[in-house]
C-alpha cells in the first residue's frame, strides 16, 4: 500500500511507514478533547472551550508535502528512485532523517539525523495561518535515543499534539486566571494526546519503550503560550533587546542551575543530559509546565531540540546565532541554525522551528483576544 | 519474460581516508525463454566444422556425426547454416550462391544439411579468419536475425599471415557470440580462446572423437536455451570516481574492463552476451574519493540493460567507519573470487611459461597455482593441476613439473583455467 502521509510504498502489513513514520491503517488520530466538550465533572468543564463539530474558524490546515524530491544536498544533482544523488552518488537522507515544513511564508522548520547520528528521533510538527502574526503552532519532540521506534513515537507524538492544537487557544471566562487555566488545559490535553501516540505506537512487550520530550509554542497575535516537558525548548528573541528562554527544561541541569550552579557548569556536567520529565509508557508525570506572554518588538518565536540548543544555551548565545544569518525569512534561518549545529558537531538530532513576527503585521485587533469572545486569528 | 535479479555482496565500511571498493554482484535471470522466440527477433546458429587436411579418418568421422547431432538440438524455426572451414570457407548449407545465406530450420532443411555435412572430404590448409568472415556475412543476409551464435570445430594451428585472424575477430566482436572447441592436440589453446573470449563463448579441448557428440549437443542445447539476446553489464560510477575493473568471474573469468561502451560521461555498458535461465558473477572494483567518518555514498550502479532498458540493479555502496572490526573485514565472495582470478593468471603464466622452456618460472606459477586452487576449493582445477605437476605440499604451494605430461591434460589444464567454482552465498 501507499503510505497517506508521505506516498512511500510500503508492505501491506506495515504499522508505520519507513519514510515518515506515520502510522498506517488507522486514520490519524484525533483525540477527542480537540473538538468534544471535556466531561461535565472536570472542574473546567463549562469554561467556553470552542467545541466546534465542523471545520471551526481558525482551523489551520497542514502544511503542503514537499513536491516531489529535494536535489542532492552535496551537488545539487537529482536524486534517483534509489535515493543516491544520480551525478554524485550521495545517499539523499530519507524523509524521516531531514524533513522541512513551511506552513506560511512566516513560519518554517527544519528537522535534521544531524551528521553524528544514524537515526532521526526527533519530530516537529507545525500550523499557520496565511497571514503573517496570525497564528501559528510549533511541536518539537525529541525522541529518547536509547529507546526502541523513538523515532515513529516522536513523529506520532507531534502530529497529534498538532491535532490538539489546531483550533485557536480557548480564552477562558474573562479573566486572565480564567485564560490561563483554559490555556493550560489545552496544553495538558495536546501533551496526553502525544502521549497516547507514543505508547499506542510501543510494542507492549518492550522492555524499553519509546520516549520523548515535548516542546509546543503557539503564537496569537502578539500573544506566545508555550508548554514543556523534558529539554527541548522554546525562546523568544526579538531583533534587539533582550533575548528570552521562555520554557524551563525538567532536566537535572536545570535543577542544579536553580540550586545555584552555573549554567556553563551544570550543562556540561555528567549528567547535563538527564531529564526529569518525559513521555511515554514508562512516563510519570505528563503535565507540562506552561508559560505566556505578549510581545512587543520583531523577532522570532524559536523551538527547538537541544541538538541545536547545546551548542548556544544561553538566550543571548541564541539570539547571537540568529541574529547573525540576518535573514527574515524563517526556512532560511531553520536551514541554517541546522547548519550550524551540524558544523558545530551534529553530536544529536536537530530540530529548529521557527515563527516571524513583525509587529507592522499586527493591527490593534491582533493585541490580545477580547476574553469570552471569539479568538481572533487575523 | 524473462526476470532477472541483481544482489550485491560487499564490504561497504572503508576507513578513514579509503577509497577502493570491492563488490561481487550476482545476475540472475529466470524464464529466459528459447532463442528466437521472444518476439524481440530472430536467432541464427551456424556450425562451422574443420574441414582441413589435418582431419584425421575418425576426427572427422566423429565431427561429422556431431555437427549432424547438434542440428537435431537447433529448434526449428531458428534460422541456420553449415560452413566447411579449410584455407577458405565453404557454405556447405543452404547452398546458395546469392541472397539470404541462411535458411530457417525444419525436417526438411535438417535432413538436407545433415547429407551435406556428410559430404564432407577433409583437405587443405586452416585458415580460420576466412571462416569467422564467412559466418559475419551469413548472418548479415538475414535482416531479421538479432541473436546470433556460432559453433566453431578445429583441429589444426591457424595458418595465415599474423594480425589476419586478430583482424577477423575484431570484426566479429559485438556482432556474433562463438563457443569453440579444439579436437586433439595440435591446436593453439591461446589462440582459440582468443577468438572465445572476444565472442563472448567458451573454449575447450576434444581429446577424443568419442566425446565430440556429447559436447556439440550440449553447446547447441545451450545456446538455444539463450532466449534473452545480447543484453549488457550497465556500470555508473559517481563523478571523480574511477572503475578499476570490471570483471565477470562466474562461471567464468573474463576481464571486461576494456570493452567498456561510454553510455554517458559516469556510465558504461560491458558486453554480456545472451542469457539463459542463469547466475553470473561480476567482480566490480572502483576507486571514489574518500570522504569523512560516517558519511554514506553510493560507489557504483550495477544494472543489467536490455538494449536502453535496465532491467535490475545492484548498489555498491561505500561508508567511512573508523570502527576496524567493519572496516577490516574482506567480504568472503570478494576474497573467493579475487583468489580466482588469480588463479587463472598463475595456470596460463605457468603453462606459458613451462612452453618457453623457463620451468623455475612454470614451476612457481603452477605452485601458486596448486595453492590457490586448495584454497578456494577449484576441485577441477586442483584435478587438473595434479596432472602436470607432482605436490610435495598443497598449503605452501610448493611443486615438481611432471617428467612426462600428456599434450591434451595440459591443454585441459589450460582451457578450464578461467572455469571458477562458487561458494555458498549470505548477503552482506
Ligand atoms: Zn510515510
Ligand atoms: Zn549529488
Amino acid at each position: 500500500m501507499t503510505c497517506p502521509s508521505c506516498g512511500s510504498t510500503v508492505p501491506d502489513s506495515a504499522r508505520f511507514c519507513e519514510s515518515c513514520g506515520a502510522q498506517l491503517g488507522q486514520p490519524a488520530v484525533v483525540p477527542a478533547a480537540a473538538g468534544a466538550p471535556p466531561p461535565a465533572d472536570h472542574p473546567l468543564g463549562d469554561a467556553p472551550i470552542s467545541a466546534p463539530t465542523r471545520k471551526p474558524v481558525g482551523f489551520l490546515a497542514d502544511p503542503p508535502k514537499a513536491a516531489g524530491r529535494r536535489p542532492c544536498g552535496e551537488c545539487g544533482g537529482e536524486v534517483g528512485p534509489d535515493l543516491y544523488c544520480l551525478a554524485c552518488g550521495t545517499k539523499a537522507p530519507s524523509e524521516r532523517d531531514h524533513f522541512e515544513e513551511q506552513p506560511a511564508s512566516w513560519v518554517a522548520g527544519v528537522c535534521d539525523k544531524a551528521i553524528g547520528k544514524s537515526r532521526n528521533e526527533d519530530a516537529m510538527a507545525l500550523l499557520a495561518g496565511e497571514a503573517p502574526g496570525s497564528r501559528a503552532v510549533l511541536v518539537v519532540l525529541d525522541g529518547v535515543s536509547n529507546s526502541v521506534d523513538s523515532d515513529v513515537a516522536s513523529l506520532a507524538g507531534a502530529r497529534a499534539a498538532r491535532e490538539v492544537l489546531r483550533v485557536p487557544l480557548p480564552a477562558g471566562m474573562g479573566t486572565p486566571e480564567s485564560r490561563d487555566a483554559a490555556v493550560r488545559k489545552v496544553f495538558a490535553n495536546a501533551v496526553a494526546a502525544a502521549n497516547t501516540a507514543i505508547v499506542a505506537v510501543t510494542d507492549p512487550d518492550s522492555p524499553n519503550p519509546a520516549s520523548a520530550t515535548f516542546s509546543a509554542a503557539v503564537l496569537e497575535g502578539r500573544r506566545i503560550s508555550w508548554a514543556n516537558i523534558g529539554d527541548s525548548r522554546s525562546y523568544w528573541i526579538p531583533d534587539s533587546g533582550q533575548p528570552l528562554q521562555l520554557s524551563v527544561d525538567d532536566s537535572v541541569a536545570q535543577e542544579q542551575i536553580e540550586s545555584g550552579v552555573a549554567r556553563e557548569v551544570a550543562e556540561t556536567g555528567p549528567q547535563a543530559h538527564a531529564i526529569t520529565k518525559w513521555l511515554g509508557r514508562d512516563a510519570e508525570d505528563i503535565v507540562p509546565s506552561v508559560g505566556s506572554r505578549e510581545v512587543e518588538a520583531s523577532g522570532w518565536l524559536l523551538t527547538c531540540s537541544d541538538g541545536l540548543w547545546n551548542y548556544i544555551s544561553a538566550p543571548e548565545a541564541m539570539a547571537a546565532q540568529v541574529r547573525a544569518t540576518g535573514t527574515t525569512t524563517p526556512l532560511d534561518l531553520a536551514q541554517a541554525l541546522v547548519a550550524f549545529a551540524n558544523a558545530s558537531g551534529g553530536h544529536d538530532n536537530i530540530t529548529a522551528a521557527l515563527a516571524r513576527v513583525d509587529v507592522s503585521d499586527l493591527g490593534q485587533n491582533d493585541r490580545t483576544p477580547t476574553p469570552g469572545g471569539v479568538p481572533s486569528d487575523g | 519474460m524473462a526476470e532477472f535479479s541483481a544482489s550485491v555482496y560487499q564490504n561497504e565500511f572503508l576507513p578513514d581516508g579509503g577509497t577502493d571498493v570491492n563488490a561481487i554482484v550476482t545476475i540472475t535471470c529466470q524464464g529466459a525463454g528459447t532463442a528466437g522466440q521472444s518476439g524481440s527477433g530472430g536467432a541464427g546458429e551456424i556450425i562451422i566444422v574443420d574441414t582441413s587436411g589435418s582431419m584425421g579418418p575418425a576426427t572427422m568421422a566423429a565431427a561429422k556425426d556431431a555437427a549432424q547431432a547438434a542440428l537435431a538440438e537447433i529448434v526449428d524455426g531458428t534460422w541456420f547454416a553449415v560452413i566447411a572451414g579449410a584455407d577458405r570457407a565453404m557454405l556447405a548449407y543452404p547452398q546458395v550462391s546469392s541472397g539470404p545465406g541462411m535458411t530457417k530450420m525444419d525436417a526438411q532443411a535438417r535432413q538436407d544439411a545433415s547429407a551435406a555435412i556428410g559430404r564432407f572430404v577433409g583437405s587443405g590448409g586452416t585458415a580460420i579468419s576466412t571462416w569467422l568472415d564467412l559466418a559475419g556475412q551469413l548472418f548479415s543476409s538475414v535482416t531479421e536475425i538479432t541473436q546470433r551464435h556460432v559453433l566453431l570445430l578445429t583441429d589444426g594451428e591457424n595458418r595465415e599471415r599474423p594480425g589476419r585472424l586478430d583482424e577477423a575477430i575484431n570484426r566479429a566482436t559485438g556482432y556474433y557470440q562463438a563457443d569453440c572447441r579444439g579436437a586433439g592436440t595440435d591446436w593453439q589453446v591461446a589462440e582459440i580462446r582468443r577468438i572465445a573470449q572476444a565472442l563472448l563463448g567458451t573454449v575447450d579441448i576434444i581429446p577424443s572423437p568419442a566425446e565430440m557428440r556429447a559436447q556439440f549437443q550440449d553447446i547447441m542445447r545451450k545456446a538455444m536455451a539463450r532466449g534473452v539476446a545480447d543484453a549488457s553489464l550497465r556500470v555508473w560510477t559517481p563523478q571523480g570516481a574511477q572503475v578499476l575493473f570490471v570483471r565477470q568471474v562466474s562461471p567464468t573469468v573474463e576481464d571486461l574492463s576494456s570493452r567498456r561502451t561510454p553510455v554517458n560521461p559516469l556510465t558504461g555498458d560491458y558486453p554480456t552476451g545472451a542469457w539463459a535461465d542463469e547466475s553470473r558473477d561480476y567482480h566490480v572494483a572502483i576507486r571514489v574519493p574518500a570522504k569523512a567518518i560516517g558519511q554514506e555514498q553510493l560507489a557504483a550502479r550495477v544494472q543489467l540493460a536490455l538494449g536502453a532498458d535496465v532491467v535490475t540493479q545492484g548498489l555498491v555502496k561505500a561508508t567511512w567507519s573508523n570502527n576496524s572490526e567493519l572496516t577490516t573485514r574482506i567480504d568472503q565472495q570478494v576474497a573467493h573470487y579475487t583468489g580466482q582470478a588469480e588463479l587463472a593468471d598463475a595456470i596460463q603464466e605457468g603453462l606459458a611459461a613451462k612452453a618457453a622452456g623457463d620451468e623455475a618460472t612454470a614451476t612457481t606459477k603452477l605452485g601458486r597455482a596448486v595453492q590457490l586452487a586448495a584454497e578456494t576449493g577449484n576441485d577441477e582445477a586442483t584435478s587438473k593441476l595434479r596432472k602436470v605437476v607432482d605436490v610435495d605440499n598443497e598449503k605452501e604451494g610448493t611443486v615438481r613439473l611432471k617428467r612426462t605430461i600428456e599434450k591434451a591434460d595440459e591443454m585441459a589444464l589450460d582451457t578450464a583455467s578461467t572455469k571458477t567454482t562458487r561458494i555458498r552465498k549470505e548477503p552482506s
